[in-house]
């Protein structure tokens, strides 16, 4: 049977599945690095303790670990299984496909996992219950597992940006496709990230502290290890933008870097002064402050972070393999995958595709809006809204909300058909495809009700084949 | 189209990296570990709201310690849902998107419900350092429950839609007309879920038993208090595996076929009932867990032997899967497994297990000791290994063959 393989579609209006993705995993990161970052400054607190005999340092330690049992290992444990749902369903052949390659280190993940999740609520609930060398190797141990986690996931993360070489597609090996060209650069951003976040949450818990020598103790410890990671974390993010590809370059200068540069550097600036002003006043850091300063590295950090991840990937999603759209885009031989671009140029979407309706196989008047609506959101709605106005780089607005069939029917018959455009995939379509997407998407441009439109000449065709059947 | 041939070109072009018995064997093993934290989960949970309702100083100290257990145990069934999640996605993958796909506003709903109920079960155990909780932290406490049963409920149906594929077309485009909303569960089967939420109660019966085992030691737990939840234990434990029964046979009225390990399964069902109710459990507590791991590993392996009569129906057979053997990321996996599960797991375990047999402050033991430094031991050679197979590979691709 001539097909390929698609999933059926998810469609979310105005934000796409790529927002409610990205939603999710801005909580992971934020969660699950505060907590990774935050087992060294334990680890690091505790030997201090130790070693000058400063038992009040567990009491942060203390308070801090109950913060993190609520912040990452609720909302960090649930969100991280929650990205695998969520892209399961934006991507689900973009997961598979890094299932399949990474089963086995995803399975070694999930040791350090479970080890990190029994480690968390013994390190906290055995403060003062068992003797200080125990908890201190129990707190390394932790650490170094709680780090385990990030190395294990940061090679397959960069995996979904390139593989970097040649190597994987001729070899097939899981770890030629984990050690990346970018899996280092990747790894030491994100490390020196975690210690700032953890830093940042390590203030919050400190402005609570009424303590005054205690916050001395804890802030003069905390903000220079902040510091030293912010400072590694942009030298490494630096070596990163090296190590991108092609697209994802020109996708970065011509798109991203105009756009998030600025509050990029804004971040950095702020989040410098304020720790600066932390270790010089510890007894001035107070709740409010804490708490907007974590949001603003949230937010203006974070989040533009991700999403130029998510954006340098186009239009790829995973190993330079995988179209965003689900379409298998080249050949790799090693693994017997066969790309499909042009099987689908010479026989179509609504032939090849499992999941369509047949009687929108074959396209006529009556159904070349609704099947232009439903190749839309195969095709192009993973990294496109199809709202005017949207905020995922809505196609409306990217036409200029242009209503000229022809004009939008030629990008499709050139650029795209024979991928000029470096960061979106190549979308050969036959004729009537391309005719039918371009009357959906003039229809939405026009500002018609095009529900209603649908609606009324699938009822139409109903009423002819009544007819016919008559 | 035809739904067999589909199944088959769904499945992911890159194969698997061994043979699909190693990752069946870990699905169903891992799956009954996930399971038996959600029993857990919902039998410590309904215990600790009814204690919280009575006035006995035995009940509320019951209800404070499940609200304890209640909330470790969804850290334990979150971290050990994995693993069952991901051998699945290698298994079964057409099956698992498809379904997925099919209710997909429930699966991202899945994630923030689960974020409010624990949180919401955060404020009953938060509220218990104050004193009993007030009316409105029980509702709350309620309504976490509500959620987790919610929960249940799509995940059981995103494994059941997963193997009746003959209806996938007719639920995503019926009447010719396709949904992409994903808004819709589209087939419950009531008695199986209701037959695997039902455990919760017997299971945590079992675990009580346990429970005051494991506490006997201390002189902080009276007699008179471990006699208490003992009796609760066998209140419980007996009329659940008979209610577990009575389900687990409406279940099976509605399963096309049987098979040797379903009466084994309804028949330890009937065993752990009467073995409940004759035995005293003075110095035998860990047993009884033991049987309760046993019915679930049972019920792990049935529920996967349905999964594989049905899918045959339509040609799929997991054996058939495409196989791209990858030894050097198989190694890592079972290497991980042993030394980092081993060493620091082991060395978690003994110390949560034997400082909580002690009242005061606990000092650990030689072999403990030397397990501690072990783990770190373990976890750093583990990482030198982890940089210097890493930067050979990459130097050599980097450097040797571009």
């Amino acid at each position: 049977m001539n097909m390929v393989g698609l999933y059926p579609t998810f469609y979310v209006p105005e934000i796409g599945t790529a927002w409610v993705m990205g939603i999710i995993g801005v909580i992971h990161v934020l969660a699950s690095h505060t907590s990774v970052g935050a087992a060294f400054l334990f680890a690091i607190l505790e030997t201090v303790s130790y070693q000058h005999n400063k038992p009040q340092l567990m009491e942060f330690i203390k308070r801090y670990g109950l913060f993190l049992l609520i912040f990452s290992y609720v909302i960090g444990s649930i969100t991280g299984p929650g990205i695998w749902y969520a892209i399961t369903v934006a991507s689900p052949r973009g997961v598979s496909g890094l299932i399949h390659n990474f089963v086995w280190v995803w399975a070694a993940e999930w040791v350090f996992f479970t080890v990190e999740v029994i480690g968390v609520y013994a390190l906290v609930y055995l403060i003062g219950k068992i003797d200080a060398k125990s908890h201190l190797k129990l707190t390394w141990s932790f650490a170094l597992a709680s780090w385990g986690t990030m190395l294990l996931i940061v090679g397959i993360l960069s995996f979904m940006l390139w593989p970097g070489y040649e190597a994987w597609y001729e070899t097939g090996s899981t770890h030629d496709a984990f050690y990346n060209l970018n899996s280092f650069s990747h790894l030491g951003t994100r490390t020196g990230s975690m210690l700032v976040m953890a830093t940042l949450v390590g203030l919050i818990v400190v402005s609570r502290m009424k303590e005054i020598d205690l916050r001395y103790n804890v802030v003069r410890i905390l903000v220079p290890i902040g510091l030293g990671g912010g400072l590694f974390a942009v030298m490494m993010f630096m070596y990163y933008l090296q190590t991108l590809p092609p697209n994802a370059t020109i996708m970065l200068n011509t798109y991203l870097l105009p756009m998030y540069s600025q509050a990029m550097v804004a971040v950095f600036v702020i989040t410098t002064v304020y720790l600066l002003f932390a270790w010089w006043r510890p007894a001035w850091i107070n709740l409010t402050v804490a708490v907007i300063m974590f949001l603003v590295v949230s937010v203006l950090g974070v989040w533009p972070e991700e999403r130029m991840r998510e954006s340098m990937r186009k239009p790829y999603v995973a190993g330079h393999y995988i179209y965003s759209n689900q379409i298998i885009a080249r050949d790799v031989r090693s693994k017997n995958i066969i790309g499909e671009v042009d099987k689908i140029a010479e026989h179509g979407l609504l032939k090849l595709h499992p999941f369509v309706p047949d009687r929108l196989r074959t396209i006529n008047d009556h159904n070349r809006l609704e099947v232009g609506q439903l190749l839309a959101r195969i095709a192009c709605a993973n990294c496109h809204s199809l709202e005017p106005g949207a905020p995922l780089r809505n196609i409306p607005d990217k036409l200029h909300r242009a209503t000229d069939t022809d004009l939008i029917a030629a990008f499709l018959r050139g650029a795209l058909k024979y991928g000029q455009q470096p960061y979106m995939p190549r979308i050969d379509l036959p004729e009537d495809e391309i005719l039918a997407i371009a009357t959906y998407l003039a229809t939405v441009n026009s500002g018609q009700d095009v529900t209603q439109l649908i609606n009324q000449r699938r009822i139409a065709a109903q009423n002819v084949a009544s007819k016919n059947w008559e | 189209m035809e739904i067999g041939a589909i199944m088959q070109h769904l499945r992911d072009p890159a194969g698997i990296p061994a043979h699909p018995l190693l990752f069946q064997g870990l699905m169903v093993f891992t799956w009954t570990l996930h399971i038996a934290f959600v029993h857990l989960t919902l039998g410590a949970g309904g215990i600790a709201i009814w204690g919280y309702s009575q006035s006995e100083n035995e009940w509320l100290r019951l209800a404070a310690a499940m609200t304890k257990v209640a909330k470790i145990s969804v850290s334990l069934l979150i971290v050990l849902g994995v693993a069952p999640l991901l051998f699945t996605q290698v298994l079964y993958d057409p099956q698992w998107y498809v379904s997925n796909l099919l209710s997909s506003r429930w699966v991202i709903a899945f994630i923030f419900l689960l974020i409010i109920a624990y949180c919401l079960w955060f404020v009953v155990y938060f509220a218990t350092y104050h004193g009993t909780p007030n009316k409105y932290v029980m509702y709350s406490g309620l309504v976490a429950l509500f959620i987790f049963l919610v929960n249940g409920l799509i995940m059981h149906v995103l494994a059941y839609q997963a193997i009746l594929p003959e209806h996938w077309l007719e639920w995503y485009m019926p009447g010719g007309i396709v949904d992409n909303t994903g808004s819709s569960l589209h087939a419950i089967s009531w008695p199986r879920y209701l037959f695997i939420i039902s455990l919760s109660a017997p299971l945590a019966g079992l675990f009580l038993i346990a429970y005051t085992h494991y506490f006997a030691v201390r002189a902080d737990y009276p007699p008179d208090y471990l006699e208490f939840v003992r009796g609760l234990a066998k209140k419980i434990a007996p009329p659940g595996f008979a209610i577990a029964l009575i389900l687990f046979f409406a279940w099976q009225m509605i399963v096309p076929f049987t098979h040797p390990i379903a009466w084994l399964l309804g028949l330890s069902l009937l065993i752990m009932a009467l073995w409940t109710r004759t035995n005293s459990f003075t110095d035998s507590g860990y047993w009884s867990l033991l049987g309760g791991v046993g019915v679930l590993a049972l019920l792990s392996l049935w529920r996967e032997l349905i999964r594989v009569n049905l899918l045959a129906n339509f040609g799929y057979t997991i054996d058939s899967y495409p196989v791209n053997l990858d030894i050097p990321s198989t190694v890592l996996f079972f290497t991980t497994l042993i030394t980092v599960g081993g060493s620091v797991g082991g060395y978690y375990l003994s110390l949560l297990y034997r400082a909580g047999r002690i009242s005061g402050k606990y000092t650990t033991e030689e072999p403990i000791a030397r397990l501690g430094s072990s783990a770190i031991a373990v976890l750093v050679i583990w990482i030198a290994i982890f940089f210097a197979y890493g930067i050979t590979i990459w130097l050599s691709n980097n450097f040797l063959k571009n």
